[in-house]
């Protein structure tokens, strides 16, 4: 019972980085209808940059929080100089710019810090607290608490502010919101922004423990897709209930199904995906989507 | 130019053409040094897979992004065969089935999802693969990967043996080319552009999306396999690093730099997946992965076609300047017009991608 416990808080912190990563997915998707594969990448990007700030003698917070704000922008200008070109066109072109993306930037990463993997150090201390008699480590909730926390801004954000408001417009409808003199490209920049300065909360809390390599998130990117997928893509909810069940899940089946083990783990979402997309093709939480002609 | 193109259209000229080019293929082995045969080796067992990787994507507009995982898999199949002592055909047919049988499996859930959903899904393929290769290590060697010696030359053939592998390579990359030119002409490719093009009118005019969906992505399958197969001749030793990630990526940048949606713009393809990194590397290998990325953005921005459309912009180009008639260039994956060679014969279809809004 210890163990599962244990288990479980562990599966919950790792499935709310990829909730976190995920809700960055959705949201670019909600604003241009596209798949940032070089969301993962970016999110690296971003924890290097913060790396880069501790290692300047910053303390660990407030590296982060510059490092979120630089992301910020990056997000921003990635999307205002590179995919503005391409989110009227073909669909599958924009995907492929951001697999481009995703090469680029992963490479600059490697170009500038090399491959060896790097320490990250802990914004919250690696002790241990006793809970119901099971010893769950302080970073699994901290890093579960500092998630959930960000994504109740992100909600009052989106239902409780003007630019919330606007936000939602442009991911609803692009040239209606344009009509009512809303600077659609702007809100874009800031969709992708919020987007990026998530990945880098993402990046920033996941690297301590995997420490920082250029590839680092290439396999939270996979969860996080399987999030998305499972979530149905128009449900940001359903998103992070997947994220954090694939996060469980894949903890206690490393454990308890011996064949599958720490290795393989990573084949868990993706078996869910099968049985999900067999029998509930929208996703767990997805609406249908009526395509008009 | 205009008596050139006229020239090129002439049915003996073409001919020609082709027996020139074979001849050149068959002859080149015997008088270039070894190093050149085995870059052509490697460029012929890529384009296979940039090939399988075109037919999904560049045809029937599927993004795919684990078209290594079935290249991995073919090559390990054939491997164990060759280990098991199986007669050389059945590897080969077993390698090529196996794969199209997993990718038939994948296709069949990854497809009922619209859009990017068999990105999304076969993103995880290579992800997956690496430690599954790793876990069975009865079958593929583990990290340790598994070799297998078969594609020594015959005494008989009185040939080296890079110039054997040579010729085993060109044949079945070859086959693979015409074939895949015989199905994007017929009445298969014709569906495929449907289906890309717009869903719905495909289902009305009697084309099921799903079920092209997941005979494009097979065939990729198995495409993919028979480059796993080749992979094996030429290297003769396979391991999990062979079904990486970034050569995943990499197969998927070489397809839409060589020209989606066009046969010959898979072989540039496989040219460029082997090619442009040997040079990369050897003037810094850290600026690989950057100039891959580079390289792949300045391409959609400017070239969109991919390489092998440049011929068509430079006519056009040249043309614009003389009558300065205006032409839209809107960026996108798929060439508007397949390439220059092949529009001869390649009317009707032509004439159905014109119409495209």
């Amino acid at each position: 019972m210890d163990t599962f416990i244990q288990l479980v808080v562990d599966g919950l912190s790792t499935g709310s980085i990829y909730a976190a990563l995920a809700l960055a997915i959705v949201l670019v998707n909600q604003a241009t209808g596209l798949i940032n594969f070089a969301q993962g990448a970016m999110a690296v990007l971003s924890a290097y940059i913060a790396y880069a700030f501790t290692q300047a003698g910053l303390p660990v917070l407030l590296s982060i929080l510059l490092a979120v704000v630089i992301s910020f922008v990056m997000g921003a200008v990635v999307e205002r100089f590179l995919m503005r070109r391409f989110e009227r066109g073909d669909p599958d072109t924009a995907v492929v710019v951001t697999i481009g993306l995703l090469t680029l930037i992963t490479g600059i990463a490697a170009w500038l810090w090399g491959y060896n993997n790097r320490q990250f150090p802990s914004l919250f201390p690696l002790s241990s607290v006793e809970i119901l008699g099971a010893v769950v480590s302080v970073r699994s909730i901290a890093t579960t608490l500092t998630i959930v926390a960000i994504m109740i801004v992100l909600q009052l954000l989106f239902l409780r502010t003007k630019l919330g408001l606007a936000l939602r417009a442009v991911a609803d409808n692009p040239s209606s919101a344009a009509f009512s003199g809303l600077p659609v490209g702007r809100l874009l920049m800031v969709g992708w922004g919020l987007a990026a300065g998530l990945g880098a909360i993402a990046g920033s809390l996941v690297a301590p423990q995997l420490t920082l390599t250029p590839g680092m998130m290439d396999t939270a990117l996979v969860y996080a897709l399987a999030a998305v997928i499972l979530g149905g893509l128009s449900s940001p909810l359903g998103t992070v209930v997947a994220a954090w069940m694939i996060g469980i899940l894949e903890n206690l089946a490393a454990v308890y199904v011996p064949f599958i083990g720490h290795d393989l783990k990573i084949a868990v979402p993706f078996i869910l995906i099968f049985v999900i997309l067999v029998v509930r093709p929208q996703g767990l939480f997805g609406r249908k989507v009526v395509v008009r002609v | 130019m205009n008596r050139f193109s006229t020239l090129m259209r002439n049915r003996w000229v073409q001919l020609g053409l082709v027996v020139v080019v074979a001849a050149l293929l068959l002859y080149a082995p015997l008088v270039l040094p070894v190093f050149a045969n085995q870059t052509l080796i490697r460029i012929g067992v890529y384009a296979v897979a940039v090939l399988g990787l075109n037919l999904i994507m560049g045809y029937a507009g599927q993004v795919n992004l684990g078209q290594i995982f079935f290249v991995g898999l073919g090559a390990y199949v054939a491997a164990y065969g060759v280990n098991q002592d199986w007669n050389i055909l059945v590897v080969f047919i077993a390698s090529l089935v196996v794969p199209g049988v997993v990718g038939l499996l994948i296709a069949l859930a990854a497809a009922r999802l619209g859009g990017l959903a068999i990105a999304m899904v076969t993103i995880a393929l290579p992800i997956v693969g690496v430690p599954l290769a790793k876990r069975l290590s009865d079958f593929t060697g583990g990290s340790q990967g598994t070799s297998a010696r078969f594609s020594s030359a015959p005494d008989w053939t009185g040939l080296y043996n890079d110039q054997w592998q040579y010729y085993i390579v060109l044949v079945v990359a070859a086959a693979a080319f015409i074939l895949a030119r015989n199905l994007v002409r017929g009445k298969y490719g014709r569906a495929f552009t449907i289906v890309r093009e717009n869903e719905a009118v495909a289902s009305s005019m009697g084309i099921s999306p799903y079920r092209y969906k997941v005979l494009a992505f097979t065939i990729a399958s198995i495409f993919g396999g028979a480059s796993g197969f080749l992979y094996l001749v030429a290297v003769q030793y396979t391991s999990p690093e062979t079904l990486s990630f970034p050569h995943s990526i990499g197969l998927v940048i070489a397809m839409v730099i060589g020209g989606a949606g066009s046969i010959a713009g898979s072989l540039i393809g496989g040219a460029y997946y082997v090619l442009v990194p040997q040079l990369t590397n050897a003037i810094d290998p850290s600026f690989t992965a950057i100039s891959q990325g580079v390289i792949l953005l300045a391409v959609l921005f400017l070239l969109p076609g991919g390489l092998v459309s440049l011929p068509r912009v430079i006519r056009r180009l040249t043309r614009r300047r003389t009558t300065r008639s205006p032409q839209g260039d809107s960026p996108q994956t798929t060439p508007a017009e397949p390439p220059p060679a092949d529009a001869a014969q390649e009317g009707p279809e032509n004439t159905e991608r014109q119409i495209r809004p």
